[in-house]
C-alpha cells in the first residue's frame, strides 16, 4: 500500500519534472524568436546619437521618432504602401474568384474532360517553365513595368484549389437537389448555398492569398522599373541596400551609417506592421487552413 | 451487310450526340472553369512551352518560336561551365542538409507542444512560433542579420560574457548553418501545425489503454504518436525531396554576400545572376532552369516509388 503510493508519487514527480523541462525548452524557443524583433523595435525608436553610444540596449535610451519621420519624409514608403495595398486587394479578389470557381467546378458531378483537366492542373504543382520563360511570357504580354504583371501570375494556388474542392465535395448532394426542385438555378445554388457553407475555409484562403501578395517581392523587383510603381517590399529592399551602400562609402562618417541602421529598422517595422497588428486575431483562421489541409492529405 | 454498316455509323453519331448532350448539360461547369483554364494555360503552360528555348539559340528579333534550334548545345554548356557545376553541387548539398537539419525540427516541436495541450500557454507559444512564417524573407533576414551583425546584440552579449566576436555573416563555414537555423526560426512553428493536426486526429483511447498498461510517455510517443502521424511525415518528406533543386532562392538571395558566394550560390541565384545581371543568354538560362525542373520531377517520382515499395503506400496512394 505504502509502496504503491510511493510509486505513484514518484511517477507524478517525474511527470511534473517532464512538464517543467518541456516548458523551459518551449519558452527558450519563444524568446529566441521574440528577441530579434524586440531588438529591431528598440533600435527603430532610438535616437541616432544614442544608438552610436549604445548600439545594443534593452530599451531606447533616448526615445525618438526621428527614424520614422525621416522615413516618411523620403516618401517612398508611402508609395510602397499604396501600391502594395492595391496589388493585395485586387490580387486577392482575382485569385479567390478563379480558385473558388475552379474548385467548385471540379467538386460537382462528372463532365467530359474532368479527369484530364484536373491532372493538367495537378501537374503544375510539380513542374514549371521556370524564371526565364515566365519572364518572356510576361514580356510578350506587355506586362513589364506594370503592377498587373505582378498581380496576374500570383494568387491562384493549385494546393488551395484542391483543399477547397474537397470542402465543396463534403456538402451533401441532396442539398443541391432540394434547391433545384425549389427552382434555384446553378448560379443561385453556387453563390447562395455552396459558398456560405464554406465560409471559414474561404476566409482562410483569402488571408493566405492576401499575405502572399503583401510579401511578394521577386516579380515586382524584376518587372517594375518606375519608382512610382514600387511595392512596399521593393522599397524596403532599396532602403536596406542603400543603408549598406551608405555605410560602405561613408565609413569615416559614422553618423550616416548609424542613422541608416535606425531608418532600416523603422522600415522593417513599417513593412510588417499590418501583419503584426492583425496576426494574433486572425491566427485561428490560418491554423484552421493548415489543419484542414492535413486532414485532407 | 449494308444494314450493319449503317448501324455502326449511327452508333458512332450516337456517341457524339451523347457527348454533345453531356457537354451541353455541364455548360455551367465549363463556364466556371473558363477563367481557371485561361489562368493555367497562360501562366503555367505558356511558360512551359517556352522551355523549347532550352534547345534554341534565342534571337530577340525572331522570338521564341522563330529562333534557331541548336539541339542539346545549351545543356552541354552547363556541364562545361564551372560556375554552373558549382551551383549544382551547392544546391544538392544545401538541400540534403536541409532534409537533415530542418525536416525533423517541426516534428519535435509538435511533440513538445502537444504536451502542453489544453493550456493557455500553448496558444501563446503557437502564436509566437507561427508569426515569422507570415513575414517576407526581406523582413526576416533584416531582423536576424542585424541581430547577428558585428556590432549586434549577439556579439555584444558574447563579448560581455568574455568571448570573442564572431563574424557570423561573412564566414563561409558559418553561412550554411545560419541558413538552416534561420529557416527553422521562420518556418518550424508553421510546419509544426500540420503535425499537431495529425496528432489531434489520433484516437485518444489508444493513449488511455497505454497508460493503464503502464507505458511511459516516451513509449507512448514512440508506439502511438509517431506511427499515428507516419503518413503525414511521409507525404511531407516526398514533397520536400521533390524540391531537391530548389534550395530556397529568396532566403539565400537576401542572406548571401560576396564573401560567402562560393558556398551560397545555388541554381536559382545562378540563373538570376546570368539572366538579369549580365548579357543574358536566354537559351542557356532556360536550359539551366529546365535541368533543375526535370531533376525535381524525377526526384519526386523516385521518392514516391521508394516509399511505396517500403511502406505499401506513397503520397499518390
Amino acid at each position: 500500500m505504502v509502496q504503491a503510493r510511493k510509486a505513484k508519487r514518484n511517477s507524478l514527480n517525474k511527470r511534473t519534472f517532464g512538464m517543467v523541462a518541456v516548458t523551459c525548452v518551449l519558452t527558450f524557443t519563444a524568446l529566441l524568436i521574440l528577441l530579434p524583433f524586440y531588438n529591431c523595435i528598440v533600435i527603430s525608436f532610438e535616437s541616432p546619437q544614442a544608438y552610436m553610444l549604445h548600439p545594443v540596449s534593452l530599451y531606447p535610451v533616448e526615445f525618438s521618432l526621428k527614424n520614422y519621420s525621416y522615413l516618411l519624409e523620403k516618401g517612398q514608403i508611402g508609395i510602397g504602401y499604396v501600391n502594395t495595398i492595391f496589388i493585395t486587394v485586387t490580387g486577392t479578389v482575382y485569385g479567390m474568384l478563379i480558385s473558388v470557381m475552379t474548385a467548385y467546378a471540379f467538386s460537382r458531378r462528372r463532365f467530359p474532360g474532368k479527369k484530364a483537366l484536373f491532372m493538367l492542373m495537378m501537374f503544375t504543382m510539380f513542374f514549371s517553365g521556370g524564371m526565364v520563360p515566365m519572364y518572356l511570357q510576361l514580356k510578350g504580354m506587355r506586362l513589364i513595368d506594370t503592377l498587373w504583371g505582378v498581380i496576374l501570375p500570383l494568387g491562384v494556388s493549385t494546393y488551395n484549389i484542391i483543399i477547397l474542392k474537397s470542402g465543396f465535395e463534403q456538402t451533401p448532394i441532396e442539398l443541391e437537389e432540394a434547391a433545384k426542385i425549389d427552382g434555384a438555378n446553378d448560379l443561385v445554388i453556387f453563390v447562395r448555398i455552396m459558398l456560405p457553407l464554406q465560409g471559414a475555409l474561404l476566409a482562410t484562403f483569402t488571408l493566405f492569398t492576401a499575405v502572399a501578395y503583401w510579401n511578394e517581392w521577386f516579380w515586382s523587383m524584376l518587372l517594375i522599373n518606375t519608382g512610382s510603381k514600387m511595392t512596399l517590399q521593393t522599397v524596403l529592399r532599396a532602403i536596406i541596400c542603400e543603408a549598406a551602400v551608405d555605410s560602405d562609402i561613408n565609413s569615416g562618417d559614422a553618423a550616416t551609417e548609424v542613422f541608416s541602421q535606425g531608418v532600416k529598422m523603422a522600415a522593417v517595422i513599417m513593412t510588417m506592421l499590418p501583419i503584426m497588428c492583425f496576426y494574433p486575431f486572425l491566427q485561428k483562421y490560418f491554423v484552421k487552413g493548415v489543419s484542414v489541409g492535413a486532414v485532407k492529405m | 451487310m449494308n444494314g450493319e454498316r449503317q448501324l455502326s455509323a449511327s452508333g458512332v453519331t450516337g456517341i457524339w450526340r451523347r457527348l454533345g448532350r453531356e457537354i451541353w448539360d455541364a455548360r455551367f461547369i465549363y463556364l466556371l472553369l473558363l477563367p481557371g483554364i485561361l489562368y493555367f494555360a497562360i501562366f503555367h503552360y505558356g511558360p512551359m512551352s517556352g522551355l523549347m528555348l532550352a534547345f534554341k539559340k534565342f534571337n530577340a528579333r525572331l522570338g521564341i518560336w522563330g529562333s534557331e534550334w541548336i539541339g542539346l548545345k545549351n545543356f552541354e554548356r552547363i556541364f562545361a561551365t564551372p560556375a554552373a557545376l558549382s551551383a549544382i553541387r551547392n544546391t544538392f548539398e544545401i538541400n540534403i542538409s536541409r532534409l537533415i537539419f530542418q525536416f525533423p525540427v517541426p516534428i519535435f516541436l509538435a511533440l513538445l507542444l502537444n504536451e502542453m495541450r489544453g493550456t493557455r500557454l500553448k496558444r501563446v507559444y503557437q502564436t509566437v512560433y507561427t508569426f515569422p512564417h507570415f513575414l517576407s524573407w526581406i523582413v526576416v533576414s533584416s531582423v536576424l542579420l542585424d541581430f547577428m551583425s558585428n556590432g549586434g546584440a549577439v556579439n555584444t552579449v558574447l563579448v560581455a560574457l568574455g568571448g570573442n566576436r564572431v563574424n557570423f555573416l561573412s564566414d563561409t563555414s558559418l553561412f550554411r548553418p545560419i541558413l538552416y537555423f534561420t529557416h527553422n526560426w521562420k518556418e518550424m512553428g508553421w510546419n509544426a501545425i500540420i503535425y499537431m493536426a495529425a496528432i489531434a486526429g489520433i484516437d485518444p483511447s489508444l493513449y488511455e489503454a497505454a497508460t493503464v498498461d503502464g507505458a511511459t510517455k516516451a513509449k507512448q510517443v514512440w508506439h502511438i504518436t509517431l506511427p499515428g502521424i507516419k503518413q503525414t511525415i511521409i507525404t511531407l518528406f516526398i514533397l520536400e525531396v521533390g524540391r531537391t533543386m530548389n534550395a530556397g532562392f529568396e532566403q539565400i538571395f537576401y542572406m548571401q554576400n560576396a564573401a560567402v558566394k562560393p558556398v551560397s550560390e545555388i541554381l536559382d541565384t545562378y540563373i538570376y545572376t546570368i539572366t538579369f545581371q549580365s548579357t543574358p543568354s536566354y537559351g542557356f538560362s532556360t536550359a539551366v532552369g529546365m535541368f533543375k525542373a526535370v531533376i525535381n520531377l524525377a526526384m519526386l517520382v523516385i521518392a514516391n516509388r521508394v516509399v511505396k515499395s517500403l511502406n505499401g503506400s506513397g503520397m499518390f496512394g
